[in-house]
C-alpha cells in the first residue's frame, strides 16, 4: 500500500484546485502535500507564489505521515480520502516586551489599548505598540483583575477589581489622558478575583473569593454588576441600596451557589452569565432571574473560562493540567466534548480566538503559553516560551495581538497574523 | 582342530604320518598285513626275550603299567608293544614294534581284555588259527627273579607282555623313544617343533585377499526362504492364529504393593514421631588440638564471658593441648548429664505444625490508589522568599491565605493561588509555630517565638472579619490587671508593631514550642517544654485575656497538644504517650501509649476519634480512640524522623513529614460503624524538598477545603502539592 486516493478541497477561493482524485504516497508527510498542491496551483495559475499548507483528514490535523494518520484514526484507506488544506498557520511573532513593577495578573486589551492589572496595586494602560500610556493607582491592595468596559470616541470606561474587595470604575480619556474613578462597587467580603461585561458594556460583574455574586447597579453607566466572593451571613446587607456617596454601589443582585471561591466569570450572552470556582463546578446563571440554569462539574478546581460565541463553547482550565471544552448548553452537565492536555503545570488562562472558532490560547504555571488548535488535540500548535516565571493571564484582540503576563513583571505581546486569513474558515 | 589345521599346513612327512597314525592303526588292528609296511619309523625297537618281561613290568612306573596291560593286542610273534601316550589332548600315540620273528606269529586274539580272566587256564588266548596259546612254562621263582634283577643288567629294560607271557627287553631306541614320549617329546628326533610362525591372519591390513574366492550370491540375494517364513508369520498374524504373548495378569498376585494397604493406625502411630534435630558434625573448634585461628583471642573471649549462655556461638572455650593424653577429664560431666536428661524430661512433646502460607495471601488487601481519589500527586507552587529553614505553616479556614513562620525571624503571608507573598512581619526570632484561627468569622494567627506569643491580626479579610477580630482582642481588657500577676503577661502590641498587624503578646516564663487553637477560635494553647516543672502547657482565652495552666503535675515532656474539635477534650502528647484530659471534668479520660520513643507530632480526626502521632523513630501510629489504647496501626515508611502529621479536614486524607525529605499522604477512611476499622491505603510520596542540615520536611498541613498539601521544609521552601 504504497499510494492513496485523496481528493483535496478547500474553503478558501484563492487555494482551489480541481476536484479529481489524485494518487498520492501513503508515507506522505505535510510537507510532501504542500507541495503538491503548490504544483498544483501553479498549473493553473501561473503567478501563484509558494505558500505553506496544513492538512485535514476528517477534521483532524495531519501532523505525521498520511498512512500512520489514517491508521490511528481509524480511517479506510481503500476510499478515496478528503483532505482539507488550510494555509499554514505561521508562528506567533514576539513584538513586544513591557515591563512592570510587579507581577502582572490580568491583561485585557482591545484594538488600540492594553490594559494590565498589576500585583503593585496600579492597573496600567499602554498602547498596542508597547507605550505606556497611563497608571491608574486607586486600589489599596492588589488588582486582581481588569476589564474594559466601552468606548465612547475618546473616553473609555474601564473597570478594575482588587484584593480590596472593591471594585472601580474608571473613566479615561485618552486625548486629555486622565483618569477618573466613576465609582466604587462594595458588596464584596472577600478580594475580588474576577471582574466582566456583559457584551453591551452595561453590567459588570466581579467573581470574588466567596460564594455570592453581587450584581452592581450603576448609575451613570447603565449598569455596572459585579460578583463577588461573600460571607453568607452578610448576604442581606449587600441588598441594601447605600449610595450616600453617590459613588458607592452595591450589588444590583447576589447569585449564590458557589461553595468556594469563584475564580472567573464571563458573560456568555446578554442574558447568561458564567462562572467557573474551586468547588469544581461551572455554573451558568440567568441574569434576569438570578437563577441558575446549567451546573457542569469536573473533578478539579477551575481556574478560568473563556467562551467562544463563534463555536458556542466553553474553554476551561484547572489545576490538574488540562484543558477542557465543554457544551453550556448541554442539561445534563458534566460533558467535557475534548481534553487539551500538554501543560504540566495548573492553567491559569484560556482564551479563545475572538475570530477563529478552533483556536484557543493558553497559560500556565509552568512558564509556557500554548497556541492551540482544537482540530489537533494531542499537541498544541506551538509553545510560546518567553515567560521566565509563572504565566497568570492571556488575552487575544481581534485585531490577532496575542498577549500574556506573568510573575517574571513582563507582558509580551505576539503578533499573530495567520488567524486573518483564516478567519472565513 | 585348530592345532591339527596348523600341523597340516606345516607340510611333513613324518606328521601326516602321525596325523594318519590312528586311522591306519584302526586298519591295522583288523589287517595285520599292513602293518609291515608301517614300521619304517619305529624300526628301532627291538624284539626282547620273553624271560625277562615280569621284571621289567615292575621297573616301569603304574600308570605305564596299567597301560600296558590294557592295550596289549598284538599278535605273539611280531612283539607289538604299543604305547598309548597322551602327547597332547587330542592325539594319543600309539606305538608298537615290529620284529620279524622267523619262528612263529603267536598274536593273541583275545583282545583287551582283563588278562585275569586267563589266571586259571594254562592258556593265554588263542592264535590266528584258534589254537590256545599256551602259557610259558614259569620256571623262575622269586630267587631267580632276585638273581634276574641283580645279575640282569637289562633287567631294567625288560617288560613283562601279559598277553603272550613273555619278557620283551626294549632295545636303545625304544628306550629313547618311551624316554621322550615320557618327556612330551615327538617321538621323531628330527622333528623341530618351533618352527618360525607365518601370521596370515594379522591386523595388518594387505594388498590382496587371502583368497580369491569371489563373495556369495547368497550374500547379496535376499533369501527366499527367509522371505516365506516372514510371509507365513505375518499372515498368521493377520489371520489372527498368532497372538501377542499375553501379560501374565496376576490377580491374586505374585507380586503386591505392600505399601498400599498399610494400616492408617500404623501411620497415625508414627506421625507424632519427631526425628531429632541433626547435630552439626564437630568442627575444628572442637578440636584438642584446634588451628591457632580458632583460639579465642582476648577480646573474643571477653566477649564469650559477657554473652549470655543462650547468645554464645559455642557452649565452651577452645582450648589447645598439645597431646591427646593432656586432655583433663570433663569437670561438667554430670552437669552436662544432667542438663541433657532436663533437656529430654522437659522437651515438649508437641509437635508444631507449621502452617505454610502464601507471602501473597498476607499481604492485606487494599484497593488500589487509583481508586482512592483525590489526593495530591505533584508539586505545583512553590512559595520561595524566607531565607531560614520554615519550622511551622498554617492554612487559612478560608483556604485563601498561608501563612508561614521560618529561622529568619519572619512570618509570610502568601496567597495560595498564586504563590505571592502579600506580606511579611518582621516579629525579631526565630518562629517556632504558627496558628490559624479556626474560626472563619475572625482572622487571627498565633505565632510562638521564643518565650512569647504574638497575636497576629494580618487584615487580608473582609473589613468585618478584620473588625470582629478587633472586637475579639480587646473586649475584656479590664479584666486583665486580675490576671496580671500570674507566669504569663498579656501586652498589646504597640507602635510600629501595630502597623505590623501583632495585637497581643502573651510573655511566658519559658520558650514556647507550639501553639494550638480550640475549634472555636477563643482559647490558645501553648506548650513550654520542660523536664522539671510543671508549668508546660497554658490555656489562653483570647477574648478575656485570661492564661492557666491545667496541669499541677509534669507527666514527662510534653511534646505537642491539640483540643479536640467538638468536644471538650484536650490532648497532651508526652515523649511516649497521648494523654486525654476532659476540660469540663477536669479529668484524665484515657492515656493512649504510642509504641514509639519519642513522639514528634500529633494530629486529631476531625470527627475527633482518632489520632494520628509521629515519632523521631521514623513511625506513624494511628489510634482508634474506640478500640484501644495501642495503636490501631503502626506506619513505618520514613527512612528518618517524623516531623509533622496532618488530617485534611474534609477529604479522607493524611500525611506525614519527614526528615528524609518526603510527605507521604495516605488514604484514611474512617466509618461512623463502630465495628469497621478504619481503611488505612499509603497513596503517594511527595517528594521535592531538599535536604538541608539534615533537616527535610519540617510541617506539613492540608488545604482546608481542595485536595492540596502544603509542606514547609528546611530548603526555606514551602511547596503545594495538588
Amino acid at each position: 500500500m504504497s499510494q492513496l486516493q485523496a481528493r483535496f478541497f478547500t474553503e478558501n477561493k484563492r487555494y482551489v484546485v480541481d476536484d479529481v482524485p489524485f494518487s498520492i504516497p501513503a508515507g506522505a508527510e505535510v510537507l510532501d502535500l504542500s507541495n503538491v498542491i503548490n504544483k498544483l496551483l501553479e498549473a493553473k495559475n501561473a503567478s501563484h507564489s509558494k505558500v505553506e499548507f496544513d492538512f485535514l483528514v476528517r477534521g483532524q490535523f495531519l501532523r505525521t505521515s498520511l498512512s500512520t494518520h489514517m491508521e490511528t484514526e481509524g480511517i479506510s484507506t481503500e476510499d478515496v480520502v478528503e483532505i482539507e488544506y488550510v494555509e499554514r498557520i505561521t508562528a506567533p511573532e514576539p513584538e513586544e516586551c513591557m515591563m512592570h513593577d510587579d507581577w502582572i495578573s490580568s491583561v485585557d486589551a482591545d484594538a488600540e489599548w492594553i490594559l494590565t492589572g498589576s500585583y503593585d496595586k496600579t492597573a496600567r494602560i499602554w498602547s498596542v505598540e508597547g507605550k505606556a500610556v497611563m497608571t491608574v493607582a486607586g486600589h489599596t491592595d492588589v488588582v486582581k483583575d481588569v476589564a474594559w468596559v466601552k468606548r465612547d470616541g475618546l473616553t473609555s470606561l474601564l473597570l478594575t477589581a482588587s484584593l480590596d474587595q472593591t471594585v472601580l470604575l474608571w473613566e479615561w480619556n485618552s486625548e486629555r489622558n486622565k483618569v477618573k474613578a466613576r465609582h466604587c462597587c462594595r458588596g464584596h467580603t472577600g478580594s475580588v478575583d474576577t471582574v466582566a461585561t456583559d457584551p453591551t458594556g452595561s453590567k459588570v460583574k466581579g467573581g470574588c473569593s466567596r460564594d455570592d455574586y453581587n450584581l452592581f447597579p450603576a448609575l451613570s453607566v447603565p449598569t455596572d454588576e459585579a460578583d463577588e466572593v461573600e460571607e453568607p451571613a452578610d448576604r442581606p446587607r449587600k441588598k441594601q441600596k447605600t449610595q450616600q456617596l453617590g459613588l458607592t454601589r452595591t450589588p444590583l443582585m447576589t447569585l449564590s451557589g458557589h461553595n468556594e471561591a469563584v475564580s472567573s466569570v464571563l458573560w456568555c450572552d446578554s442574558e447568561e452569565l458564567c462562572s467557573a470556582s474551586w468547588d469544581h463546578t461551572i455554573r451558568v446563571w440567568d441574569v434576569e432571574t438570578g437563577g441558575m440554569k446549567t451546573t457542569l462539574t469536573g473533578s478539579k478546581v477551575f481556574n478560568c473560562i473563556s467562551y467562544s460565541p463563534l463555536c458556542r463553547r466553553l474553554a476551561s482550565g484547572s489545576t490538574d493540567r488540562h484543558i477542557r471544552l465543554w457544551d453550556p448548553r448541554t442539561k445534563d452537565g458534566s460533558l467535557v466534548l475534548l481534553s487539551l492536555t500538554s501543560h504540566t503545570g495548573w492553567v491559569t488562562a484560556v482564551k479563545w480566538a475572538p475570530s477563529h472558532e478552533h483556536q484557543l490560547v493558553s497559560g500556565s504555571l509552568d512558564n509556557l503559553v500554548k497556541l492551540w488548535d482544537t482540530r489537533s488535540c494531542k499537541a498544541p500548535l506551538y509553545d510560546l516560551a518567553a515567560h521566565e516565571d509563572k504565566v497568570f493571564c492571556v488575552d487575544w484582540t481581534e485585531s490577532g495581538l496575542m498577549l500574556s503576563g506573568g510573575a517574571d513583571n513582563k507582558l509580551y505581546t505576539y503578533r499573530y497574523s495567520a488567524c486573518q486569513t483564516d478567519a472565513g474558515a | 582342530m585348530e592345532f591339527g589345521a596348523v600341523f597340516r599346513s606345516l607340510t611333513f612327512p613324518q606328521i601326516f604320518n602321525f596325523n594318519k597314525k590312528p586311522a591306519e592303526e584302526e586298519e591295522e588292528e583288523e589287517d595285520e598285513d599292513l602293518s609291515d609296511s608301517e614300521d619304517s619309523v619305529f624300526s628301532g625297537l627291538e624284539d626282547s626275550g620273553s624271560d625277562s618281561e615280569d621284571e621289567e613290568e615292575e621297573g616301569s612306573n603304574d600308570k605305564e603299567d596299567g597301560d600296558d596291560e590294557g592295550l596289549k593286542t598284538g599278535p605273539e610273534e611280531s612283539e607289538q608293544v604299543e604305547f598309548y601316550v597322551c602327547v597332547s589332548r587330542v592325539f594319543r600315540v600309539q606305538l608298537f614294534s615290529d620284529v620279524v620273528v622267523p619262528v612263529q606269529d603267536i598274536r593273541n586274539t583275545v583282545g583287551n581284555i582283563p588278562m585275569e580272566w586267563y589266571r586259571d587256564f594254562p592258556h593265554i588266548g588263542y592264535d590266528l588259527d584258534g589254537k590256545k596259546i599256551y602259557k610259558p612254562i614259569r620256571n623262575k621263582d622269586e630267587l631267580d627273579e632276585f638273581l634276574d634283577k641283580m645279575e640282569n643288567p637289562d633287567y631294567w629294560r625288560t617288560v613283562h607282555d601279559k598277553q603272550t607271557g613273555s619278557d620283551i627287553v626294549l632295545s636303545d631306541e625304544q628306550v629313547e623313544l618311551v624316554n621322550r614320549l615320557q618327556r612330551g617329546q615327538f617321538g621323531d628326533v628330527n622333528f623341530n617343533e618351533y618352527q618360525p610362525q607365518v601370521e596370515f591372519f594379522s591386523g595388518d591390513l594387505m594388498v590382496h585377499p587371502v583368497s580369491n574366492r569371489p563373495a556369495d550370491k547368497r550374500s547379496f540375494i535376499p533369501s527366499l526362504i527367509e522371505k516365506e517364513k516372514v510371509s507365513k508369520l505375518v499372515h498368521a498374524i493377520k489371520m489372527g492364529w498368532i497372538k501377542p504373548r499375553r501379560q501374565d495378569d496376576d490377580s491374586r498376585g505374585r507380586y503386591y504393593d505392600l505399601w498400599t494397604n498399610e494400616d492408617s493406625s500404623i501411620l497415625a502411630k508414627h506421625r507424632m514421631h519427631l526425628p531429632a534435630p541433626k547435630i552439626p558434625l564437630p568442627g575444628h573448634h572442637e578440636s584438642y588440638n584446634p588451628p591457632p585461628e580458632y583460639l579465642f583471642t582476648d577480646e573474643e573471649r571477653a566477649l564469650w564471658e559477657q554473652q549470655d549462655l543462650s547468645d554464645r556461638k559455642f557452649p565452651f572455650v577452645p582450648q589447645r593441648f598439645s597431646s591427646l593424653r593432656q586432655v583433663p577429664a570433663f569437670p561438667r560431666f554430670i552437669h552436662e548429664r544432667f542438663e541433657r536428661c532436663l533437656d529430654l524430661y522437659l522437651c515438649p512433646r508437641q509437635r508444631k505444625m507449621r502452617v505454610n502460607v502464601n507471602p501473597e495471601d498476607l499481604i492485606p488487601k487494599l484497593p488500589k490508589p487509583k481508586d482512592l481519589q483525590p489526593f495530591p500527586t505533584t508539586q505545583s507552587l512553590v512559595y520561595r522568599g524566607h531565607s531560614g529553614l520554615v519550622r511551622s505553616i498554617s492554612v487559612s479556614p478560608s483556604g485563601q491565605w498561608l501563612a508561614s513562620g521560618s529561622d529568619d525571624g519572619s512570618v509570610r503571608f502568601w496567597e495560595v493561588r498564586s504563590s505571592r507573598c502579600m506580606k511579611t512581619v518582621q516579629v525579631g526570632g526565630a518562629v517556632r509555630s504558627v496558628a490559624w484561627n479556626p474560626n472563619p468569622s475572625v482572622c487571627l494567627l498565633a505565632v510562638a517565638l521564643d518565650s512569647v506569643v504574638l497575636i497576629l491580626s494580618p487584615s487580608l479579610a473582609d473589613r468585618q472579619v478584620v473588625s470582629s477580630s478587633e472586637r475579639l482582642l480587646s473586649g475584656q481588657q479590664e479584666e486583665e490587671p486580675a490576671e496580671g500577676v500570674g507566669p504569663v503577661t498579656w501586652s498589646e502590641g504597640e507602635g510600629e508593631e501595630l502597623n505590623q498587624g501583632i495585637r497581643l503578646k502573651i510573655q511566658h516564663p519559658k520558650a514556647v514550642h507550639q501553639v494550638a487553637w480550640h475549634a472555636k477560635g477563643d482559647y490558645l494553647a501553648s506548650v513550654m517544654p520542660d523536664h522539671s516543672s510543671h508549668l508546660q502547657v497554658f490555656i489562653h482565652q483570647v477574648s478575656r485575656r485570661r492564661s492557666q495552666n491545667p496541669f499541677r503535675k509534669n507527666k514527662g515532656l510534653v511534646q505537642c497538644v491539640s483540643f479536640h474539635p467538638v468536644r471538650p477534650y484536650f490532648f497532651v502528647a508526652t515523649q511516649r504517650s497521648v494523654r486525654i484530659y476532659n476540660l469540663v471534668k477536669q479529668e484524665m479520660t484515657k492515656k493512649l501509649q504510642a509504641n514509639s520513643k519519642w513522639i514528634s507530632s500529633m494530629a486529631v480526626h476531625p470527627g475527633g476519634d482518632h489520632v494520628v502521632c509521629g515519632s523521631y523513630d521514623c513511625r506513624l501510629s494511628w489510634f482508634d480512640l474506640d478500640l484501644s489504647t495501642k495503636p490501631y496501626k503502626m506506619l513505618r515508611h520514613h527512612k528518618k524522623a517524623v516531623r509533622g502529621v496532618a488530617y485534611h479536614r474534609l477529604y479522607p486524607l493524611f500525611a506525614s513529614a519527614s526528615d528524609d525529605g518526603s510527605v507521604i499522604v495516605c488514604h484514611g477512611t474512617v466509618y461512623n460503624d463502630l465495628l469497621q476499622n478504619p481503611l488505612i491505603v499509603p497513596v503517594k510520596v511527595l517528594r521535592g524538598h531538599v535536604i538541608t542540615h539534615d533537616l527535610g520536611v519540617l510541617d506539613v498541613t492540608f488545604h482546608p477545603t481542595q485536595p492540596w498539601i502544603f509542606s514547609s521544609g528546611s530548603d526555606a521552601t514551602i511547596r503545594l502539592f495538588t
